[in-house]
């Protein structure tokens, strides 16, 4: 195993609270939120997985005065690989199993043999799943949709579908044109303050901007 | 090329901008020496961000020095070390895709396009030569690119995805060939995936800010322009029509970079890595910004 210190990207001199940062940043950075339905999700969860590790070594290694490993303590993420239940009575299980082997195409070739007439609500999911993995974001985007509109109760279409209406809000990278910048001021907040300045002064009798 | 991929000067360290100066300088040397002065004319953001990026990835570079900028000599220019590997393939893309572009034109361009078109051609055909010679599978990427892209836009069931589809793959290539070429990594090396899904995306997200950056543009001239085509407007397009569309447009983006930005994070840079998500994380939203958002009439933010 490389070195924990190393994985972490701290000093064997950091202090643990130091530690328990750099950890928070680079759980946050792998965090599987990030990668679902993404094709990379199972490198992010190896890099999850070596973060964890390096970060359980650590702090057993310094509560037991470095008198080496013990098992892990458990305060670490958990992996959280995203499973597809297969619990809710699929009619999809060999599509199901397709993509979660990462054998993309061969899903989406049985998923197009399915006549239109039968294609419900699971099958907008899964189809929406296999463009998604393909990189075609826009129509995966529409199906989710379209799964999550033909059945609003189920949680699984839900998430993909918030998934994706968050990644297009650019919460996950790139520009939202609504959000205002942080600690940003405008021409316009400058005047309205100045003048809200101005007012106050005048019912106290003095005056900030003598014109007004 | 289009000249979106660009650090965030702001945000840069003075050290980390003479970094990506040298890399810029050091790409139009490397043009010239390789291709021949006109080569230079075809250097663009984007290369140089290429050229950066496996440079970062090297465990050495050549070391930066001071010399004279060609084009204008009372300039002092730091450049970085020469006939590095990655220079020379950025290099190779550079003039590849300049030619493909010069093709593109001189076929569906206006007669004003055609003629200025044709008098870089003999040039540009030589350059292309040298660089397909050189790396015959992407010459062979950008043939298939440009072939696909006309098929896309003359099927009118072809959506947004299928429109970028051949710039994604297009980038993809460019991305694995010179993982192939310069660390000698398969494409399904877990590298390899990561750099597939970075350069896919990377292409989709450049597609559809160009789309972006031409709209008006083509919808005075009736050219074909995929998100013209998702809104079915043909004719003039109405202000507000154009900024519902280029919302969703930015909304398109946005999902793209989540895929870009996901891919790059799990990447290791041994130097220039500030730089590298300076461009990454704050240079292309800040694009985004202002081709869609802060563009004034007539202003094109092409290649230099």
């Amino acid at each position: 195993m490389s070195d924990p210190y190393k994985v972490l990207g701290v000093s064997p001199n950091a202090t643990d609270e130091e530690i328990k940062t750099a950890y928070r940043e680079l759980a946050k950075k792998y965090h599987p939120d990030n990668y679902a339905d993404s094709p990379l999700a199972d490198l992010a969860g190896e890099k999850m997985k070596e973060i964890n590790e390096a970060y359980d070594t650590i702090m057993n290694q310094r509560r037991q005065g470095g008198r080496g490993y013990a098992n892990s303590s458990g305060s670490t993420y958990s992996g959280g690989t995203y499973s597809y239940g297969y619990g809710g009575g699929t009619s999809f299980a060999d599509v199901r199993s397709l993509i979660m082997t990462g054998r993309i195409a061969d899903a989406e070739q049985i998923l197009n043999g399915v006549p239109q007439g039968s294609r419900d609500a699971e099958w907008y999911f899964l189809k929406g799943t296999v463009l998604y993995k393909r990189g075609w974001l826009e129509e995966a985007s529409n199906h989710f949709s379209r799964a999550s509109q033909m059945d609003p109760g189920n949680a699984e279409y839900r998430a993909a579908m918030n998934q994706v209406m968050n990644q297009r809000q650019g919460n996950y990278g790139g520009y939202n044109p609504n959000m205002r910048p942080v600690g940003g001021c405008t021409g316009c907040d400058i005047c309205s303050n100045l003048i809200c300045a101005d007012c106050c002064c005048e019912c106290m009798g003095g005056d900030l901007i003598p014109c007004c | 090329m289009f000249g979106y991929i660009r650090p965030q000067k702001g945000e840069l360290l003075v050290r980390e901008f003479e970094q990506y100066r040298g890399f810029y300088c050091g790409l139009c040397k490397q043009l010239g020496k390789s291709y021949g002065f006109a080569a230079r004319m075809t250097l663009s953001y984007d290369c140089t961000f290429l050229g950066m990026f496996f440079g970062g990835r090297a465990s050495s570079c050549g070391g930066f020095h001071k010399g004279r900028c060609v084009v204008n000599p009372m300039k002092q220019c730091t450049f970085c070390g020469e006939n590095q590997k990655e220079l020379k393939l950025a290099a190779a893309v550079s003039v590849l895709l300049a030619y493909q572009k010069i093709r593109d034109d001189l076929r569906d361009g206006g007669i004003g396009k055609k003629l200025s078109r044709f008098f870089l051609l003999p040039s540009a055909m030589r350059a292309n030569r040298k660089a397909s010679k050189e790396y015959p599978q992407l010459a062979e990427a950008c043939r298939i690119m440009s072939e696909q892209q006309a098929q896309a836009e003359q099927d009118p069931d072809a959506g947004m995805d299928a429109c970028a589809h051949p710039t994604g793959e297009l980038l993809k290539t460019i991305f694995v060939t010179a993982l192939k070429e310069l660390e000698g990594l398969a494409e399904d090396s877990s590298q390899g995936r990561i750099l597939s899904q970075f350069g896919y995306h990377l292409g989709r997200w450049i597609y559809i800010m160009d789309a972006c950056d031409d709209l008006e543009k083509d919808a005075k001239k009736k050219e074909f322009n995929p998100l013209l085509r998702k809104f079915r407007i043909e004719g003039t397009l109405p202000p507000e029509k154009g900024k519902e569309i280029l919302l969703y447009a930015n909304e398109a983006l946005n999902i793209t970079m989540s895929q870009i930005t996901s891919a790059f994070r799990l990447l290791e840079f041994i130097q220039f890595g500030p730089i590298l998500e300076n461009i990454v994380f704050l240079g292309l939203p800040q694009m985004q910004k202002e081709i869609l958002f802060l563009k004034k009439e007539k202003e094109h933010v092409g290649s230099v």
